[in-house]
Parts: structure tokens; sequence; C-alpha cells
């Protein structure tokens, strides 16, 4: 019987499947100081251990600020990032710590060190590590009971073998259009459950076309569609990607000859495999800014913001509360809509190339009078890259602030926030009430379309940008 | 973990769809880094009148609530089942947020329909601490949003795990109702018995053993094998 990739993954690591409980092996853990205090303390409680330390990576992110790592003054967040330090410490676990030069967003970073490879399991305390999947790992979110559960046994408790959902995308993006482009439209088309209880293989000659940054994009925004995980098919760009760079922790020589053997195998066989179906065209696509409350209150930019009567996926209860919160009018045009800030930078955006593209956007322009832009790597290597390409001084010249790696704006936990009735533009992921700080109003876009806001001061299409 | 075999309570309605961890629990909460305390920062930035959401480190401490959140009705202090709209707890992953519901007072949620109710993560959290977490046919469902909303702090319902049955009990000319949900057996199995997922887990040690043997050298991390 043909399986599709993702089956072919999770078959690979079944342990134990009986009553329809699975018990699955866990390749990579990545932790982060934010979901894993409350993990290591129930460990101390039952006198366990790590069972495996040396699959098991931490870094610090969600608390870090981002205009000095070093300077971490508010006591609670500092006590966060010395409660993981001691963590590691007591059982063992390396810690990608500020100052190694390897600190960063852990779905950034875990790509980088070569820790993410085809065919593996990797599971964090955080719903996007389904940014991995962009390798053909079956990647996803987990809770802190987990998180413990991993740590003690290196295996993970799931249900019956989720249903495979295949997105074919098809065509091939237009100039100004991107990978965030291609996700935002899928979760407008089949709604912020649509994939609940299912895993996403993206396919296609538009998928194909990218590089690893922009698969990882597509797969990051997956949990924003409900789905467990998010995957591509390991090719040429994918092996290309593992066997160039500095990546320490992946195969090499003949060991990775051999990974690559194995990795080729990992494809669907064929896409009747798929429990249900459903095409995009990228060729089609226009802009995505999303004007409410989730991901898939998505219009085109060229678009207008809608009747709450008209609003998929969400009653007209629902999109007035939408509505109001984000301070928006029915019928008014998306590109009459004024931002406050820019925020360039998350893990579902702040990979070397989203940096490129937003660069080229700036470059001999300059931030529209009272936008304030930040421009947020998403970890030290991709920091240290734009450096030495020259990237930061694009965006200083143009007035933009070039700052240090962490999770940043895209989530209230360190100085970078929005205030109350503050509206952005931002490449992060979630658009929800609060997100990125109390009353703030977010606009998710893709880079470009972040820096064209930055530079005009309103929602403008980037393809008369380019 | 508490088991959970039986529970009457008091219903609490939260008619909104696409409910996410933010809403359930800011962001900023998640600094704190114990596993209780949680229950005052439920819903904090819509609970409580603007400024008053409560202090990070002593959750205690807040201002008064906003009486227009759903959930401020004097009525439904004491409830213990909590009736949501379609997809709860989308978004982060974030275990606080079952942390929150429970020790706000809540047993159980209840969503609709099977396979859309709840996030997959909001769900695997919520049995791995015990609550309970039932997702109803939109019929059902209606039936018992509509007695939460008729009678709010009166509309009561027992949750029978054992036979995964819920009675809405007679209230306001509601008449009584028996409904039938399923859980998977391998949940219901952990719920009703309070079980320790890892003490479970490492009776299969052996196998565990076997598995790491087996595992091919790519892939381990380079330089660790």
């Amino acid at each position: 019987m043909p399986q599709t990739l993702f089956q072919k993954v999770w078959d690979r690591h079944v342990i134990r499947a009986a009553e329809g409980a699975t018990l699955l092996f866990i390749d990579r853990h990545l932790i982060h100081e934010v979901t894993s205090p409350q993990a290591f303390d129930g460990l101390r409680l039952a006198g366990r251990k790590v069972r495996r330390p040396e699959l098991t990576y931490a870094t610090v992110d969600h608390n870090v600020p981002t205009e000095n790592q070093l300077d971490i003054r508010d006591p609670l967040s500092r006590r966060q990032v010395e409660v993981l330090r001691a963590n590691c410490r007591e059982f063992g676990v390396s810690l990608l710590d500020i100052q190694s030069g390897r600190q960063g967003i852990v779905h950034v970073i875990g790509p980088e060190l070569g820790l993410t490879l085809p065919g593996l399991t990797i599971v964090c305390g955080d719903s996007h590590t389904s940014t991995h999947g962009a390798f053909g790992a079956l990647a996803f979110g987990i809770g802190t009971s987990e998180v413990e559960h991993v740590l003690a046994t290196q295996t993970l408790w799931q249900g019956a073998r989720p249903k495979s959902l295949g997105i074919e995308v098809t065509g091939t993006l237009g100039s100004g259009l991107e990978p965030k482009d291609i996700i935002l439209a899928i979760i407008r088309k089949i709604g912020t459950g649509g994939a609940t209880g299912q895993v996403i293989e993206y396919y296609g000659p538009a998928i194909e076309a990218l590089s690893m940054e922009g698969r990882m994009t597509i797969c990051n925004m997956s949990i924003e569609a409900g789905a467990r995980a998010g995957m591509i098919a390991p090719d040429d760009v994918t092996f290309d990607y593992i066997a160039r760079g500095s990546r320490p922790y992946a195969p090499k020589g003949a060991t990775l000859d051999a990974a690559i053997r194995d990795w080729k195998t990992l494809r669907t066989d064929d896409s009747s495999a798929f429990d249900r179906r459903i095409t995009i065209d990228a060729g089609s696509l226009v802009p995505q800014v999303t004007w409410g409350t989730t991901p898939a209150m998505t219009v085109d930019i060229t678009g207008v913001v809608p009747n709450p009567e008209d609003v998929p996926f969400a009653s007209p209860d629902d999109a007035r509360r939408a509505l109001e919160y984000m301070g928006l009018t029915p019928g008014t045009p998306v590109e009459q809509i004024p931002v406050d800030l820019v925020f360039i930078g998350s893990c579902t955006n702040g990979r070397i190339e989203d940096l490129r593209t937003a660069a080229s956007i700036f470059r001999g322009r300059k931030t529209a009078p009272g936008v304030r832009a930040m421009i947020v790597p998403g970890s030290e290597q991709v920091r240290m890259q734009a450096e030495a390409e020259g990237l930061d001084r694009i965006f200083t010249q143009a007035g933009a602030e070039w700052r240090q790696s962490g999770c940043s704006m895209c989530l209230g936990m360190n100085p970078d926030k929005l205030t109350p009735k503050q509206r952005s533009a931002s490449t992060s992921n979630r658009n929800f009430e609060g997100r990125q700080g109390p009353g703030g109003r977010t606009h998710l876009v893709s880079p470009a379309m972040a820096a064209a806001a930055a530079v005009t001061g309103h929602f403008t299409d980037v393809r008369h940008l380019v | 973990m508490e088991p959970f075999v039986t529970h009457r309570g008091r219903l609490a309605l939260l008619d909104w769809t696409d409910v996410n961890t933010d809403l359930i629990i800011p962001a900023r909460y998640l600094k704190r880094i114990e596993r209780t305390g949680f229950g005052p920062l439920l819903f904090a930035d819509k609970r409580y009148a603007p400024g008053g959401a409560p202090e990070i480190d002593d959750p205690e401490r807040h201002g008064p609530e906003n009486p227009e959140f759903p959930l401020n009705d004097p009525a439904l202090k004491d409830a213990t089942i909590l009736v949501v709209g379609r997809n709860f707890g989308c978004g982060s992953s974030r275990e606080h947020a079952v942390w929150a519901v429970q020790q706000a007072g809540f047993r159980a949620v209840i969503a609709p329909v099977p396979g859309e109710g709840f996030a997959d993560i909001f769900e695997s959290n919520a049995f791995n601490n015990g609550l309970l977490v039932i997702e109803l046919p939109q019929a059902d469902w209606e039936m018992i949003a509509k007695a939460s909303h008729t009678a709010p702090g009166r509309a009561e319902a027992t949750i029978d795990l054992r036979q995964q049955k819920i009675t809405i009990e007679p209230v306001d000319g509601i008449p009584a109702a028996s409904l039938a949900f399923q859980v998977p057996e391998s949940q219901r199995h952990r719920l009703l018995h309070g079980l320790d997922a890892i003490a479970e887990t490492m009776a299969h040690e052996p196998e565990i053993d076997r598995y790491e043997r087996s595992a091919p050298e790519w892939s381990l991390p380079s330089g660790v094998a």
C-alpha cells in the first residue's frame, strides 16, 4: 500500500502500539526557558534523571531582551533564564546560551546546528516546533508534562496515527510574493481548525522551488491551521543545506552519504495515500494581510476590511469582536490602514533570507515619519551573517533598528511590546488579541510587505516597490 | 494526577470560537516557574477591569472584575463545567492554559464538534492533568449550551466517565437529557485511575532499550555518538 512521508517517519518511531495509543521514540528534544522549569521540578520530585541528555538541547529565547541580551532587567525573566541554566547544569543538558555565538530562537538554531534532520522525530515545549518539518522530520509542540515525559523516557505517548492532509501548491510565486503569502493563503482557505488532528504535507512545484528558509516559514505556521505537524519531503535543497556551512551536529562524510541514501526514501509514494488533499495555485496569489484576530482573518492587499457577516470560520459576533479590537471599519481598503510599528523577525521570518528580502525593499529608502521599524535576527548566527553582508547598515540607514536575536515582539515576554491600540505590521505568526502586548493590534504579513509598510507608513502592495 | 470518575457541577458558557491560549493566559504570566497560582490568571486580560490584571508574581493581587466578561456573572462563581466554542485552546502549547482552567475550579470543558472542539496540544495537556475535555456533536452541544445560557448558575450536569455519558439536570422548563460522548480509550483509562504516564512508560523500558540499539548512526548528533 502506498504510504505518505509522514506515515513512513511515524512508523519508523513506533516502540509500542496498542488500543489506540502509540509510544513513539523521540530523536531530538529542544528546550527553552519558558516551558521547562516545572518539568525539571517534576523530575527532581520523583528522583528521575534525563534519559538521553545527548539528544536534548536548550537555549534561551523568549525572555531575552534584544536591545542588549546581557541586560535582563525584569527580575522574573532573569529568574527564568537562570533556572534553565541551573537545570541544564544539574541534568547534564547542553545549553546554547547568550554569548555562545549559537544562541537564538529555538526553531532557528535547531536547523543551523544540524540537529534538525530528515526522518527524525523532534519535539519541543513550543507549538512552532512544526518548523522543523521543512526537513522531512516529524516535529511538533508538546506541553510541559510531555516535556517531563520525554526528559525521563525519550519517548512520548500519542494516540493512533493521525490522518495525512496533502496540500499541493502549484504554479510559480510572482515577484514580491513570498512563502508567507502561501501559508497565509492556505490558513485563510482551510481555517484555524482546518487541519486539527492531521499532519500536513506540502508538495508541488511551488514548494520544491523554495529554499529551506522558505519551507521553514510554511511549516512553521502549520499549527495556525490547527495541524499536529507540517512536513516537506527532503530533496537536494535539503541535503545541500545540511552538508554546507558550520553545522556541528550534522552527520558528515560516509555517515552523511548513508543518511542521504536513507533520506531519499522519505517521499510520499503516491498522492492517493493522503487521507485528504487540497490544491492551491501560487501563481494566482497576491500579497496577504491579516485584518483580524486569527490568522484565518486574512485578505488580499488589494482588498477591503470585510463585513462581519462575510467572515469565513467565524460567527458575526466573533467577527464584530475582532473588528472592534482591531479598531477597523468594514469597507476600508487595506492599503489605507496606517501602521505605527513594523516588526521583522521571529521563528516564522527571522532567517537570513527574510532579512535579505526586507533589506531589498529598505535599500535607498527611509522609514516613514512616525513609524518605528525593528529588525530582529532569529539567531546570533543570522545576525553575524547579516552583518557580514552589510544588511544591518541598509536597515540603520533607512532609520530602522538593528537588534540582537530572540523571540522579541512575537509575544509579550520581553521588553519588546506593543502599547495598547498601537498597530503593527509583523512578520510573526499570531495576530491574537494581546499577543504582542495587551491591547496591541497585529497584522501578519511577509517580510517584503512589512518593509513596504515601514517605508510608506501604511499597508502597501509591495509589488509596486520591487 | 487526581482521577476523574464522575462529577456533578454547574455549567458556565463562553460561546466564543477559536479561544486561543494567549487569551486563556497571556504570555507574561508564563514567567512563573511554579505549577500553582494560575487560577486568578485565567482570561486575565478579559476578566478584570482595565489596568486590573493580576501581578505576575502575586496573582491574588488584582483589580476589580470586568462585569462585561461572560464568566464574571456572579451566578457562575461555583461553576465547574465550562462550555466553550469550537477550536478551544488553539495556538501556543503552553500547559499553563490548562493549569489556569483547572485552578480556576473547572473539572471539565465541553466543546463542539468531534475532532474540532479542541486544539490538539491543549487536548493532550488537558488529559495529562486530569482535566476532562469532551467534544459533543453540534446538536448535543447546543442543548447543553442552551441550558447554560437559559439558567446561569442553576443549570447543572453530571458527567460519568465510566459510562461516557452527560446528564443535563432539568431546569427552567428545559427537560433532562442524556448525551453520549467518547474520549480515546487510553486517555479514559488513565483518567479513571489517575495514572502517572512516566511510571507507566518506564515499565516498557526493555522495549525502549531495544529501539535505541537499532537507531542508525546518522540519527545521533555528530560527535556525541
